[in-house]
């Protein structure tokens, strides 16, 4: 204590044993600010502002010796922080509300911390609220600010257990962050994940991709924005980019001007039959053939506010339970509140089961709007022969003609007659436009036809996986012919390029193009190092997402089931290796291993501390006195050890000479004022003497001058 | 602190029990504290820490957050591990007592108690008797002085001492106690008679008659160095004055007045006196005489007496 007192910093407690300094207020105010900063995208700007005037207030009051503050100035705050919720969210009762009470309170406990004990719960607050703030995100830079933000607040705590320095506090920390780390990978690995256990308040998430009613003007909207869909990986082959179909919604009600979705319940409910016949829980579909290729990929799906869930062409197989919906599409169980992992066999087609819906409901029209389109078809069919084929045929190629083109910023259409505006006045237009004139025309002579919202394409990565985007969102049309569904794009007719390429390959419109995304890294896709380093940071960001964070149930299981496997592979390996057989020889050998290996461990660590030793000098010749004893030249009571050797070395023979350097050595190690380096030589010329005495001592016992002469 | 009052206990039986039981828990002193003398004793902190554990767990479990569930298990591990470098801090590490040279009744003495350890330990908390100090180890040694209360005269055993520790988050509690066999000797607490008997500060009090040189010792005053000499020879050297034994008497236990206490304080301050003013004197107690003799070990030898002193009533009173 003496020694350490001298370059004491500022203690976190004071003299009196139970006071705060203000050095460890300052402490409690930085961590509250890391803490909040992992928030801040999230949430108002003004509780910086607050956490500013608390900290404040504190200074002000330490400062000037004020008194502490009352129970109605900390009743009043509490006030203003709820007033200040209710008026920007408008409610307290949602998750947004919640959390920023949960870190207002965090920010004015500071008011009233005045002993070792409130600080602690200041900083067990502050762990509470870092968890929370994964409910934001969980991305990487959310981890690395969360782990900063928890080294700080267990260094706090390290500080009010009596830390005497800051490089003591901060050694202590990494210490306690290191040695702990192991044990919660461990831990992370393989501790059982459980479902939710009870419902909890969710966080409102804005719904990104898909809308389930497509009218002009949805999709363009997406293709505004960079955020990320969905990502997936394939096992086995990949498909090629006029295979990436992604079906996420089928919108088969037609109104006259948008084309919406009508959910399996809807559908129960119009057409007066059972649920379970349009949607069907389970880890298989019901509905389709399993026969045909099958594309394995595992999902890694963002958040979103509704249940979908794409699949590459129609879905087969899940690793866990769905929806599987009649028309080949598949919905969870509930909406994903954060990433999650999703394995998935699906066909890269159509699905070929008849919708139970009925062929009729898929050719329901309104028969009062397009006028000029209805003409138009039956012209067509007319023309052709009434052959659906060669009608469906006839109307892609009238597609490519030339007065349409594929834009993304197209006039806006108004009138009841959108099909007619679009097909015959405005002719430009994006996969909305085409998807939805294509599928009229085709309900106009007869064929069942539907409307297929999804997303098409994706980006690959160099490693293999595929990030689909918000403007990777695509509807094309499906036609059922000679019992099964058909894919017509319109799009891929007018606009080959954003099926080979995607979106940005199309020139017009350009500036439609992530224009809600600016400053996305998306825009320096032509710049090569910046296209390479944002592609190794989504690697990077991919890799955290499906390795850590989508670890949940089914990853765990099947890391078990490889643990196990593994383990049963080296358990044969040592089985077919070691002599003999049966359990018994390979737990021998096992055995034998280990206790070679603890001996190794037990010979090292002997071996470090007779190096140890080796450096003290008392040590040293202790143990030569020991053996000179031995031989019969023993000291005598109360002889000094320098006093000894000298005695001695007229009888130690050839050793004689090396007794008395060892002597003197001795003699000027433990009285003579010498400088680190000179004691560093003597002390190794010492063990050199030491060896020499011990190599050329005679081995004879010896009579005379013992201890007794 | 409970136990160690209780440590010294009765000869009743159940008092033996319990005495053996504590000398179980006990660590001895000067020996390095074993694993099986530490004790490991949650706080209230700890258990919060545990049920913010908790939390977090079914927090990650009901939102299916990872990372809620990595941050509720490293916070089990850090409390895991902090349990252990809390034992550490603690195992090994040598106590040593250091006894005050001097006590006197009604006030407080300095019990110094040395730690030795290899390795560095930090925030060591120390209690005997209620005293309470803190202690670092640094470069194999750290000392502390706790400040005990003596209110009586006579032999005082001093409890035994508790080692503790909360380092390094104040989970846990590392506790040992170190049983020792020390004994304080507390003289009696000195007491100015009604009239003064020794007047000091008289002339011919001060040591005039040169008598030599002798080397400089640190502390020696600077007007007693011969600077002369310095100044000639360049080595420091003090003057020496020889003092005369100013007077010979003896201090008599019956010569008081009072009960034997109160005469046993007056006795212990005109010994304090008269060796301040250099005096050779003697000291008769009922039963005990000490020769007459001076200085340093004189003044020990009688103090040491007069706390010996019986303290029977009846002695006293004759």
């Amino acid at each position: 204590m003496s020694v350490r007192s001298a370059r004491l910093a500022v203690p976190a407690v004071l003299a009196d044993g139970r006071g705060l300094s203000g050095g460890m207020l300052r402490q409690l105010f930085i961590g509250q600010c890391l803490v909040l900063a992992l928030h801040l995208a999230w949430m108002p700007a003004w509780l910086a502002g607050l956490a500013l005037v608390v900290a404040g207030y504190r200074f002000v009051q330490l400062r000037r010796g004020l008194p502490r503050a009352g129970i109605l100035l900390r009743l009043a705050a509490v006030g203003g922080l709820v007033l200040a919720l209710w008026l920007q969210f408008g409610t307290l009762g949602s998750m947004d509300g919640l959390v920023g009470l949960l870190l207002g309170v965090y920010l004015l406990k500071l008011l009233e911390t005045h002993d070792r004990r409130d600080a602690r719960v200041v900083v067990v607050i502050g762990l509470v609220t870092t968890a929370v703030a994964f409910l934001h995100d969980q991305g990487i830079p959310m981890a690395a600010g969360a782990l900063l933000a928890v080294a700080w607040l267990l260094q706090s705590l390290v500080w009010l257990s009596g830390a005497s320095g800051r490089r003591q506090a901060w050694r202590e920390t990494a210490w306690l962050l290191v040695l702990s780390a192991p044990l919660m990978a461990l831990l992370f690995v393989s501790f059982p994940r459980l479902g939710p256990l009870w419902s909890m308040p969710q966080m409102d998430r804005a719904a990104t991709g898909l809308t389930d009613t497509i009218s002009p003007g949805d999709i363009a909207e997406l293709s505004r924005s960079d955020a990320r869909a969905f990502r997936a990986r394939f096992e086995g082959r990949e498909p090629t980019p006029d295979e990436r179909y992604w079906r996420v919604y089928t919108l088969s009600h037609f109104d006259g001007t948008r084309w919406s979705r009508v959910t399996p319940d809807q559908l129960a409910a119009t057409l007066g039959r059972p649920v379970d016949a349009f949607v069907e829980v389970g880890t298989r579909s019901p509905w389709q053939s399993h026969e045909g290729e099958h594309f394995n990929a595992e999902l890694l799906l963002e958040p979103d506010s509704r249940p979908w869930r794409p699949s590459l062409g129609t879905p087969l197989e899940s690793d866990s339970r769905q929806r599987y919906l009649a028309d080949g599409t598949l919905e969870g169980l509930t909406p994903l509140s954060s990433r999650s992992l999703l394995k998935l066999a699906s066909s890269a087609a159509p699905p070929a089961n008849q919708d139970p819906a009925g062929a009729r409901w898929n050719r329901l029209l309104p028969d009062d709007t397009n006028p000029r389109t209805r003409a138009l078809a039956e012209r067509l069919w007319r023309e052709n022969g009434g052959d659906p084929d060669a009608y469906l045929a006839a109307m892609m190629a009238r597609f490519g003609e030339a007065p349409y083109r594929y834009t993304l910023s197209p006039p806006r259409l108004f009138g009841d007659h959108r099909v007619d505006d679009f097909l015959f006045d405005s002719q430009a237009g994006y996969c909305t436009y085409y998807a939805s004139a294509a599928a009229v025309m085709a309900r106009m002579a007869g064929i069942p036809a539907r409307v297929v919202a999804g997303f098409l394409g994706g980006e690959r990565h160099p490693d293999g996986h595929f990030t689909v985007r918000d403007y990777d969102a695509h509807a094309w049309v499906e036609v059922w012919r000679n019992g099964a569904w058909r894919r017509l794009d319109p799009t891929a007719v007018i606009a080959p390029e954003r099926i080979e390429q995607g979106p940005q390959a199309v020139d017009d419109g350009a500036e439609a193009f992530l224009a809600d995304a600016r400053f996305s890294p998306l825009h320096m896709r032509e710049v090569g190092w910046a296209n390479r380093l944002r592609l190794e940071w989504e690697r990077l960001e991919y890799r955290w997402q499906r390795g850590v964070i989508g670890y949940q149930r089914e990853s765990r299981r099947s890391l078990m089931a490889q643990l196990v496997s593994g383990w049963r592979a080296t358990w044969a390996w040592l089985e077919a290796r070691l002599p003999g057989s049966g359990v018994m020889a390979t737990a021998l050998g096992l055995m034998v291993v280990l206790v070679a290996t603890a001996g190794l461990a037990w010979l090292a660590r002997h071996g470090c501390q007779y190096r140890r030793r080796r450096r003290d000098v008392r040590w040293l010749v202790g143990r030569l006195q020991a053996r000179l004893a031995r031989r019969g030249l023993g000291a005598r009571p109360g002889e000094s050890p320098a006093a000894h050797l000298r005695r001695v070395a007229p009888w130690a023979g050839p050793a004689g000479r090396a007794l008395n350097d060892c002597a003197q050595d001795l003699e000027r190690l433990a009285y003579a004022p010498l400088e680190e380096r000179e004691r560093h030589q003597r002390r190794r010329r010492l063990a050199e003497r030491v060896a020499e005495v011990r190599r050329r001592l005679p081995r004879q016992r010896h009579g005379s001058g013992g201890a007794g002469a | 602190m409970s136990v160690a009052t209780v440590a010294p206990s009765g000869p009743r039986r159940h008092g033996r029990l319990r005495h053996w039981w504590l000398r179980r828990l006990a660590a001895s002193i000067e020996t390095p504290l074993p694993q099986r003398r530490l004790f490991l004793i949650p706080t209230r902190f700890g258990l919060g820490w545990a049920v913010l554990v908790v939390v977090l767990l079914l927090f990650g479990i009901n939102y299916q957050n990872s990372l809620a569930y990595g941050l509720a298990f490293w916070l089990f591990s850090v409390g895991v591990v902090a349990l252990l470098r809390g034992w550490l801090n603690l195992l090994g590490v040598i106590p040593g007592l250091r006894l005050p040279r001097e006590a006197f009744a009604g006030g407080e003495t300095r019990l110094g108690v040395v730690l030795k350890a290899r390795r560095e330990r930090t925030a060591l908390e120390l209690q005997c008797d209620g005293a309470r100090g803190r202690v670092d180890i640094v470069d194999g040694q750290g000392d502390t002085e706790l400040a005990l209360p003596t209110p009586r005269r006579g032999v005082q055993v001093l409890p035994w001492l508790r080692l503790e520790t909360r380092w390094p988050l104040g989970l846990v509690r590392v506790v040992a106690w170190v049983r020792h066999d020390a004994e304080l000797l507390v003289w009696p607490q000195p007491r100015e008679e009604d009239e003064p008997a020794v007047h000091h500060g008289g002339v011919g009090l001060e040591a005039s008659d040169f008598a030599g040189l002798r080397r400089f010792q640190p502390g020696d005053s600077p007007g007693r160095v011969a600077w002369k000499q310095w100044s000639r020879t360049g080595v420091l050297a003090t003057k020496v004055f020889s003092v005369p034994p100013r007077q010979q008497l003896w201090l008599d236990y019956d010569a008081c007045r009072g009960d034997p206490e109160r005469r046993l304080s007056v006795l212990c301050a005109r010994v304090l006196a008269h060796h301040r003013a250099g005096d050779r004197y003697g000291l008769r107690l009922p039963g005990v005489t000490l020769a007459q003799g001076e200085g340093e070990a004189q003044r020990r030898r009688a103090l040491d007496a007069l706390a010996r002193f019986p303290a029977t009533g009846d002695k006293g009173d004759r």
